[in-house]
Formats: C-alpha cells, sequence, structure tokens
C-alpha cells in the first residue's frame, strides 16, 4: 500500500456514496455487481497473491452461498438478513471438508483437485431437482421491499462488501497474514521457524471460501434467482481474470479489475453479445502474455516485482 | 454390448487424452484448449464432408485433412503464443491456454452458427453387424480397430524411433536435453502439434457418433482430463488404461446411476489425487 492510499480511499468512498444521488438506477447495478465481484476476486486473492494457491474451483463456495441463501430464505423460512450471515457459514463449512485435501497438493495439482470438487459441486446442484430445482434454479429470491430499490440495495451491498474488505484486510495484516505469505515464499523454511503450513493454508481457504460465499449470498439477493451456472467452471475463472487484470499482488488490484471486468464486459456484450467471451479470452492471453503484474502493476511500477503468482 | 460402446467412447477419450498428456510430458503445459481442438476437428469434418463430392473416398479424405487442419491451428498457437511463456509460472500458462478455449469456442460460434450439426457415416460403414446375436453399428468397429492402431502406431514411435526417444528424454530432464545439443525449442512445437492433431483425429472420428455442437469442448475436455489425471500426466500407457476405464465407468454409470456417473468420475479423480496425485501411472514429482 501507498502512503497516498488512505485518501484514495476517502475519495472513492466519497464517490460512492453520492453516486445513487446523480446515476439512473442501471449505473447503480452496475456498481452492485462491481462491489460483488470485487469482494468475490478479493476474497479469491487472499489464497492466490497472498498464499500462492490458485484455485480453479472457487464458483463453489460462491454457489453454496447463494444456494444456501436461496433455501434459507425459501424453504427454512428465513428472512433475508437472517439468512445473509448463515449462507456464508455454509460455504467456509464446504470449503473446510473440500480444502482438507485440496491443500495437501501443490501448484497444479491443487488447481486441478478443485477443479473436481467444484465440479462435483455443479453436478449435485443440476441433478438435485428436488431441492435446488435442477436447471431451472430458484426464482423469486428478493430481499425484503426495503432492500429492494436499486439504491437501496447498492447503499446495503456498499456497506456489507466494505465490511468483509477490513475484515480481510485485517486478516492479511495480522500475524497470520504475514505467517501465510512466509508459507507462499517458502514453505520448507516457514516450517523450520515453527509455522504449521499446511493448517495456515486451510484457514486461509476456508476464509476465502466464507468470504466467497458472502460475495455469492449477496449476489443471490441482487439477481433474485440463483441458477447452476453459479458452481460452472467459467464462473471459477472469473475471479482468477479480474485478480489477474488487476494485479494480484496488491490489496486493491482484485477490486480495480472487478471495475474494469464489469465495465468493459457491459461496453462489449451490450454491443456484441455473442463475441463477450471473444474478448474476455483475448484480454486473459493479453495480460498474460503482455502485463504479468495486471494494471495496478503497470501503474505503481517497479514497488511490487512482476512476478508470476508469486 | 455395453463393454463394446463403453471401449468406443474409451477410444476416442484416448486419442484427445493421449494428446493432452503427451504435450504435458514435454512442454509441462496442461493445455486446456485441447476439448477446443477436438470440436474443431469435428466441426471440420462437417464442412468437409459438405464440401467434397459426394463419392466413397471423401469422407475418407475428409478424415485425412480435418485434423492436419487441427495440428495446423495448434502449430500456430505454439509458435505464436505459448512459446512465450514457457518460462512463466505453470499456473499462468494453465489460464492463458483456458483463455484460448472462450476465444476458440467463439470463432467457432461466429464461423459455424449455433445449430447442431452432424456427420453421416459412410455408405460402407452405415450398417451394423452382429455381436453375441446383437446389432453392433460398423461405424464402431472402425473405432474399436483404428483407436489400438494408432495406440500401436504411439508405441512404435515412443520406442522405436530417435523422435520418439527425444519426446521420452524430454519428460524426463529438458535441460539436461537441450544442454545435449538438442533443438527443444523445435521439439516442443512438433509435440505439440502432434498433440494437437491427435485431438482432432479423434474429433473428426467422432462427428458421425455425436451431434456436433457448440459446448462439446467443456465436456470433451472434463472427460479428457478426468482421464489423464487418473492414468498419470505424461503417461502414455496410463491414458490408454485410463481411458478405456472412464468410457466403461461411464456407459455403465449412465445405466446404473445416471444422475450421478459425472460424479462418480470426478469422485474417483479425487480419490486419485488424494492417493496417488502423480496419477495411476505416472510419476512423482520432486
Amino acid at each position: 500500500m501507498t502512503a497516498s492510499a488512505p485518501r484514495v480511499i476517502a475519495i472513492a468512498v466519497a464517490v460512492l456514496a453520492i453516486a445513487p444521488l446523480v446515476l439512473p438506477p442501471f449505473f447503480l447495478q452496475l456498481l452492485t455487481e462491481i462491489a460483488i465481484v470485487g469482494l468475490f476476486a478479493t476474497a479469491f486473492n487472499l489464497l492466490m497473491g497472498y498464499g500462492g494457491m490458485v484455485s480453479f474451483g472457487h464458483a463453489a463456495y460462491f454457489a453454496l452461498g447463494a444456494y444456501a441463501a436461496a433455501l434459507l430464505v425459501k424453504k427454512a423460512g428465513l428472512p433475508m438478513l437472517l439468512a445473509l450471515p448463515v449462507a456464508p457459514l455454509v460455504a467456509a463449512a464446504g470449503a473446510l471438508v473440500f480444502g482438507f485435501f485440496i491443500v495437501r497438493l501443490t501448484h497444479t495439482y491443487f488447481a486441478m483437485l478443485s477443479l473436481a470438487f467444484a465440479q462435483i459441486v455443479f453436478t449435485v446442484i443440476f441433478k438435485w431437482k428436488g431441492l435446488t430445482g435442477g436447471d431451472d434454479g430458484l426464482l423469486d429470491v428478493w430481499p425484503p421491499p426495503l432492500l429492494k430499490s436499486p439504491a437501496a440495495y447498492y447503499y446495503f451491498t456498499l456497506a456489507v462488501v466494505g465490511l468483509c474488505l477490513l475484515a480481510l484486510h485485517a486478516i492479511i495484516d495480522s500475524p497470520f497474514g504475514y505467517a501465510l505469505r512466509a508459507a507462499r515464499e517458502s514453505p520448507r523454511r516457514a516450517r523450520f521457524i515453527g509455522v504449521d503450513v499446511r493448517r495456515h493454508q486451510l484457514l486461509a481457504f476456508v476464509l476465502s471460501g466464507l468470504f466467497s460465499g458472502v460475495a455469492g449470498a449477496l449476489f443471490a439477493f441482487y439477481n433474485g434467482s440463483v441458477f447452476p451456472d453459479f458452481a460452472y467452471f467459467p464462473k471459477s475463472f472469473e475471479p482468477l481474470v479480474v485478480a489477474l487484470l488487476g494485479g494480484v499482488h496488491s490489496f486493491y488490484g482484485p477490486l480495480a479489475g472487478a471495475l474494469g471486468f464489469k465495465v468493459l464486459e457491459w461496453l462489449i456484450s451490450r454491443q456484441w453479445p455473442i463475441y463477450w467471451p471473444l474478448f474476455l479470452g483475448g484480454i486473459v492471453v493479453l495480460v498474460i502474455i503482455v502485463l504479468p503484474g495486471g494494471f495496478v502493476g503497470l501503474v505503481s511500477g517497479g514497488r511490487w516485482r512482476a512476478r508470476p503468482a508469486a | 454390448m455395453q463393454v463394446l460402446s463403453g471401449l468406443s467412447v474409451g477410444m476416442f477419450l484416448f486419442l484427445v487424452s493421449v494428446g493432452m498428456s503427451l504435450i504435458f510430458g514435454v512442454t509441462r503445459i496442461v493445455n486446456l484448449a485441447h476439448g477446443s481442438f477436438y470440436m474443431v476437428g469435428a466441426y471440420l469434418m462437417v464442412t468437409l464432408v459438405e464440401l467434397l463430392p459426394d463419392r466413397p473416398w471423401s469422407f475418407w479424405v475428409a478424415l485425412l485433412v480435418a485434423p492436419l487442419g487441427v495440428a495446423l491451428l495448434g502449430g500456430v498457437i505454439e509458435v505464436g503464443l505459448l512459446r512465450l511463456i514457457y518460462r512463466r509460472d505453470p499456473l499462468m500458462q494453465l489460464i492463458l491456454t483456458f483463455g484460448l478455449i472462450l476465444v476458440i469456442g467463439t470463432l467457432v460460434l461466429i464461423v459455424w452458427g449455433p445449430d447442431n450439426k452432424s456427420v453421416s457415416r459412410p455408405d460402407v460403414l452405415a450398417g451394423s453387424v452382429p455381436v453375441f446375436g446383437q446389432p453392433f453399428p460398423s461405424y464402431y468397429v472402425l473405432v474399436l480397430a483404428l483407436a489400438p492402431a494408432v495406440a500401436v502406431a504411439l508405441w512404435l514411435i515412443f520406442y522405436r524411433t530417435r523422435w520418439g526417444m527425444l519426446i521420452r528424454a524430454a519428460t524426463v530432464d529438458r535441460e539436461m536435453l537441450g544442454a545435449l545439443g538438442v533443438d527443444v525449442s523445435a521439439l516442443y512445437t512438433q509435440v505439440f502439434v502432434f498433440g494437437s492433431w491427435l485431438a482432432g483425429l479423434g474429433g473428426a472420428l467422432a462427428a458421425p457418433t455425436v451431434a456436433v455442437a457448440i459446448g462439446m469442448d467443456g465436456d470433451v475436455l472434463t472427460t479428457a482430463f478426468v482421464v489423464v489425471v487418473i492414468g498419470g500426466l505424461g503417461s502414455f500407457a496410463g491414458s490408454f488404461v485410463s481411458a478405456l476405464l472412464v468410457g466403461l465407468l461411464q456407459s455403465f454409470g449412465i445405466l446404473v446411476f445416471p444422475a450421478i456417473s459425472i460424479v462418480l468420475l470426478f469422485a474417483l479423480m479425487a480419490v486419485v489425487l488424494i492417493v496417488r496425485p502423480w496419477g495411476l501411472f505416472g510419476r512423482a514429482e520432486e
């Protein structure tokens, strides 16, 4: 973080706070989506940027959060404000069970096992029609009337995302966060100085799953419905692309990436809806080859060495 | 009967996954775009069969040319993109090939449109032959014959030619091979082109048996991926055994538990990854 970061944050918060006064509802919805994706990508980056663990299956925890929220409201009859804090716990529980196995592996195998578990989650959601509605998803998952307007849900999302980001920042700045970085840089040396590498990685995995679940639950109420696509593998690449786009070596990278990603998606799919994946794929290829540090890496210059997925 | 159709599915899987495994063995890149190559092979087959005059030989010409088109595509991608990032983190390479899935998938959608296509089987193989008193489509007999032939040919290439020896050497120690004066960079390109050709052949061969459709890339990729992981990345025999295993598991799984046959597949993969992360036939790394 640079010295001017607090000032930038203060300006950003002020701009976001007055946005509903000047922007039409459509842009508020876009900003709401940006905030949710930003949280998802930041949670993902706790693993990728700080833990050096790249998950190819984070859609699983997003979907678990979204489906848990939808089911709690629809089947258990819980009010939304109660379902929202409970749903991420379901995602965290999933992350604990899967993560227990996943953190035993490294690099490519880590990525592949996380993908395998996400595909299992997807298939279960897809096939278990009785509970999840299968292909049709679950509809009518709306927040209470008070939060239903775009501006109200926008403020609500900002508040929840803001709190989560503060928590994530605190986690990354804590001794735990530094031990996690140590485990990333050299697992062996970290072990020598007494860090239980696997336990730290598992905790990071669970926390990352928890906050991905918050993003999923927020998105469920924003969208008013949940679908099996939430767990499908292209969704898993969303936080990865966003984090990569923004830069994985900075706390704010994924947030900047979410802004760029969503604005680009809106601009392109408004004009040529079927070309969006082409652009997305092209952007991924370009960023990897030309901009290894992401856009934040470009701005902050040499401060963060442009190292691949440290 | 179920065994035979399971084996035929296994044969397509083998062609795709052995190429993927070969590419990984030499270049250390997990090519996620491999399913896309398979899809392009199938679509090229559609176009070629349409374009060529309706003669007995045109199907076979198409079957020959379509995989070559895919091989060319693979060559362009290797030289134009992958060559730039061999020294980078393997995960970046993985993400790059994911980007290629999106690019190729959209391009196929633009070129061939969203409707399903089909390729008719050549007249010679349009009927069926009796196997154990039940009719079995004769096209599958071709598949069952051709894929083992490819397997034998591959074995001969790997173990009886100099090029095969270089490939095996590269999977063991690339730096050492380079230090001994072998042009490793050219070898990478050749292997990538060859692997793409195999995927294209799988796609072209499968085209008459399936609906050629957008999205077949993802289906094949996930299954081939499971095959490669179970068999062991970079292992030739592993791909063969596990492709047959997965093919059988799929065709029986659909009979016994239709709802969860895919879960079964991924559960098997998860178990293998937990118990033997390097696969049944692979070598442990580091």
